[in-house]
């Protein structure tokens, strides 16, 4: 297979030029590659979305998606993955959508484990509200919300998904293509949670492109299986704009744990094929 | 026979085990049982109580004057002998007072058996069941049956009280009943529809149902999950749906108003979704051990929007199962959401049956094999039904939350626009002919006047119906689809049409008035969050 058999005919609708249009290159370069190494199968790829400028990869991917409510992207992935443990479930979404909306699925996810990947589209605001700020904009951030600058420091995701357990932790950069894919592709791979947070500048609200490039360098040679290594990588970016500061990519943490679904091994095949029909006497008789 | 019992002490001291366990034993006698549960909101003091009203004849609420009153703690004394009748008596330990009361002394005892202090009502069930002359190998037959292995001691106690007693009735063992709750009712009508995935996140008082099907995990191969909160739990529910599923999640209210966002999106997704709405008083967190019917215009308008929808309400256990059965029909057919509305009057009381029975209703999960390369999610069909799949099966599956074309593609013109609003709502003219064959509606009795009502309220109106003359009860059971022709045709033939309901301003009848035109001439509401008892609608329907 190649990366356009994952493509759509559906007209993007993205901003010319936006780096949406890469990752979503990437995506399917890496869906391609994992089809013809025999790792994954095509009709058992299963997309969860949210809302925002990142979540129109539904329409631009050609595989089995769903495009669920703004901030539930994890949730819709967790039940797709309870349903059919087979299918190799990505969510993706954005930072309004996975740390305002969806902040508590995201951090519960961390902790439950399940095979899922996380890609998190971070352009640092609300894109496709025009650009109010977001839990990762930088302090002063001007929108139309926060005329006088946003008041408050942006968390930083990366420690957060430490924090709360996650087995893959990964950062990597929209405008890197070698470094995106390499990225999305080990998160697929893992199995267990893998949180992928992809840096990206939105051309039209919160153009970082030249702070970016500047700063971000891949992280190398790290040891991932160091809990505490990951976390000073994580903290070395505070996601400010006030000086320059060095932006580590790479896969800061990876570890191997028990998955979410390990829990409901009793199921052993997708539910639609489970033969369910039940002994109505056997399962009244507790009553009598 | 008719025998009202109550049961009470403080939270922890066993008043709902004791009551549940004699309400079963009667049942296996072949007693008719009725097992109401009043308890607040927390874990260990305060005031709970139960009322099991035993009959030899069919009984569906609890009354309002005892025969007995087993008191655990001198606060059960107190606050309830003043409802004894005429000729009951307070049955408790010596170390309490009473005014009419059988003492006794079980301090003695409790030190023979070297304790615990819970054996203390083994020996007043004892005691009991030798006053209503059941047999003694019978009683230890099902004791051991409930408490396996550590039943010695408390079969013990059971003896002693039981040979403090004098035989005052004679039961004889008839062909023993079924005795359920109404949660117990909705978890095995789900089971049997073949449930998939269950998820929810505690709240009283659907919680039961998530207790007793994570107990039933393994047995019955099924997935029960808690989730971080309502939000989560009904997306992950919209996901399972969306893999092929068979779905549900419960709540009360307050979770039901986190899971609206979802349940619109189970409608425009055309994703089959089984919602439990187990009501409490509210407002907010309201009185939240308590019983209300006042969340049933939020769940018949739940959800942003316009899309079919099907709203369901039980009135009793055995309902509870079928209606559950149908529920998951009818979701899983016509790809809309499905609230099945109950309370806690509903979920937390035991009921009797002779017979469980589960609904004829089909099983299929009404997905398509032999799926074209072509397959399209959403192809507009003469039902307005789309033949279904799942993601893994073949062909690309979509499920959106935007407008869509039928490939599930994102579209914002007009006249996709309608065409999918015609095509979802094509759907409701369906589930009105099917939910017609489902026995929406039930009359009882006869009578120039009628009663209406639905949900947990039938077993009071039921047990009030034979001493009232001249009227007859509607219950209505799918509150949407509305079943407005039947409706209609019953009040236009009734001198009086009264509505009986537990909330503050008769929701049924805004929706009876939306639906008919017509109007109830009379409410009877009950708004304290305590069930009616027939003998509080014979009081009101004679005034």
């Amino acid at each position: 297979m190649e990366a356009k058999d994952f493509a759509t005919k559906q007209e993007i609708t993205w901003c010319p030029g936006c780096p949406n249009i890469g990752i979503n290159q990437q995506v399917r370069e890496v869906l391609a590659e994992l089809v013809n190494e025999g790792k994954i199968k095509a009709k058992d790829i299963a997309v969860s979305a949210g809302i925002g400028c990142h979540a129109k990869n539904y329409d631009y991917l050609n595989v089995n998606a769903f495009y669920g409510l703004h901030g539930r992207t994890l949730p819709v992935a967790l039940g797709i993955k309870m349903a059919n443990p087979e299918l190799t479930v990505i969510g993706i979404g954005g930072d309004g959508d996975t740390y305002a909306e969806g902040i508590g699925h995201f951090v519960q996810n961390c902790r439950h484990n399940a095979n899922i990947t996380m890609l998190v589209h971070d352009n640092q605001n609300f894109a496709l509200t025009t650009g109010q700020s977001t839990p990762t904009s930088e302090k002063g951030f001007k929108g139309f919300s926060t005329p006088l600058g946003e008041e408050e420091s942006p968390m930083n995701p990366m420690s957060v998904a430490l924090a709360s357990g996650a087995t893959f932790v990964a950062r990597t950069f929209a405008l890197d293509m070698a470094h995106l894919k390499e990225t999305i592709k080990k998160a697929i791979e893992h199995k267990g949670f893998s949180f992928v947070e992809v840096l990206m500048p939105c051309l039209i609200f919160h153009n970082n492109m030249a702070y970016l490039r500047k700063n971000v360098y891949k992280a190398e040679g790290n040891d991932t299986g160091d809990f505490k290594k990951a976390m000073e990588l994580a903290l070395e970016w505070d996601y400010s704009y006030e000086k320059d500061q060095k932006i580590p990519i790479g896969l800061f943490y990876q570890i191997k744990k028990a998955t979410f679904e390990d829990q409901w091994a009793h199921l052993g095949k997708p539910c639609y094929l489970i033969d369910r029909r039940v002994n109505w006497s056997k399962l009244s008789e507790e009553f009598k | 026979m008719k025998k009202t019992i109550l049961i009470g002490g403080v939270a922890g001291q066993g008043s709902a085990v004791t009551s549940r366990l004699i309400g079963k034993i009667f049942c296996r006698l072949g007693c008719f049982v009725f097992n109401y549960r009043d308890y607040p909101s927390l874990i260990r003091g305060g005031h709970n109580f139960n009322i099991l009203e035993v009959s030899d004849r069919p009984v569906y609420s609890q009354s309002e004057k005892y025969d007995i009153i087993i008191a655990l703690d001198q606060k059960t004394i107190d606050l309830h002998q003043m409802n004894l009748k005429d000729d009951g008596f307070v049955l408790a330990s010596s170390r309490l007072r009473a005014e009419r009361m059988k003492a006794i002394d079980t301090k003695p005892i409790l030190e023979e058996l070297e304790g615990p202090q819970y054996l203390e009502n083994d020996i007043l069930i004892g005691w009991m069941f030798k006053y209503f002359g059941v047999d003694k190998e019978f009683l230890f037959e099902q004791i051991r049956e409930a408490f396996g292995q550590n039943s010695e001691k408390i079969e013990k106690a059971i003896e002693k009280g039981y040979l403090l007693a004098e035989e005052k009735e004679k039961l004889e063992k008839k062909e023993g009943n079924y005795f359920i709750s109404g949660n117990d009712g909705i978890s095995i009508g789900a089971i049997n529809a073949g449930l998939d995935v269950y998820l929810a996140y505690p709240m009283t008082p659907a919680t039961a149902v998530l207790h007793y099907l994570a107990k039933k995990e393994k047995e019955y191969n099924i997935e029960v999950s808690q989730l971080e909160n309502e939000i989560a739990v009904v997306n992950a529910a919209l996901g399972a749906s969306f893999a092929g599923a068979r779905a549900m999640v419960g709540t009360s209210g307050g979770g039901f108003a986190l899971m609206t966002e979802a349940i619109s999106l189970s409608g425009i997704s055309e994703l089959p979704l089984v919602v439990y709405l187990s009501q409490r008083m509210g407002p907010a967190t309201g009185v939240p051990t308590y019983n209300s019917q006042g969340d049933l215009k939020f769940a018949v308008n739940a959800g942003h929007g316009e899309f079919p929808k099907i709203v369901v309400a039980p009135g009793d256990s055995q309902e509870a199962i079928s209606r559950t059965e149908e529920a998951f029909y009818l979701t899983a057919k016509y790809r809309t959401p499905v609230i099945l509305i109950g309370d806690k009057h509903l979920g937390e009381s035991d009921y009797t049956f002779k017979e469980l029975k589960s609904s004829s209703v089909s099983k299929d999960r009404f997905l398509s094999k032999n799926l074209p390369e072509n397959y399209k999610t959403y192809e507009i069909t003469d039902s307005g039904v789309s033949p279904a799949a799942a993601p893994g099966q073949g062909p690309v599956v979509r499920a959106t939350s935007y407008e869509h074309d039928e490939y599930g593609y994102t579209i914002e013109d007009a006249e996709t626009t309608v065409a999918m609003n015609k095509k979802r709502m094509k759907k409701a003219e369906q589930i009105e002919r099917e939910v017609s064959r489902l026995k929406p509606t039930a009359v009882y009795g006869d009578g120039k006047n009628l009663i209406i009502g639905w949900g947990s309220t039938k077993g009071a109106i039921m047990d009030a119906l034979p001493e009232l003359d001249g009227f007859r009860f509607l219950q209505i059971s799918y509150i949407t689809p509305f079943p407005r022709d039947i409706v209609k045709k019953e009040m236009e033939k009734s001198d009086q049409v009264i509505l009986i309901e537990n909330s503050v301003t008769g929701l049924l009848g805004d929706i009876i008035t939306e639906q008919t035109g017509l109007s109830v001439s009379k409410k009877v509401l009950k708004y304290d969050g305590r069930p009616f008892t027939a003998d509080y609608i014979i009081r009101e329907l004679k005034k």
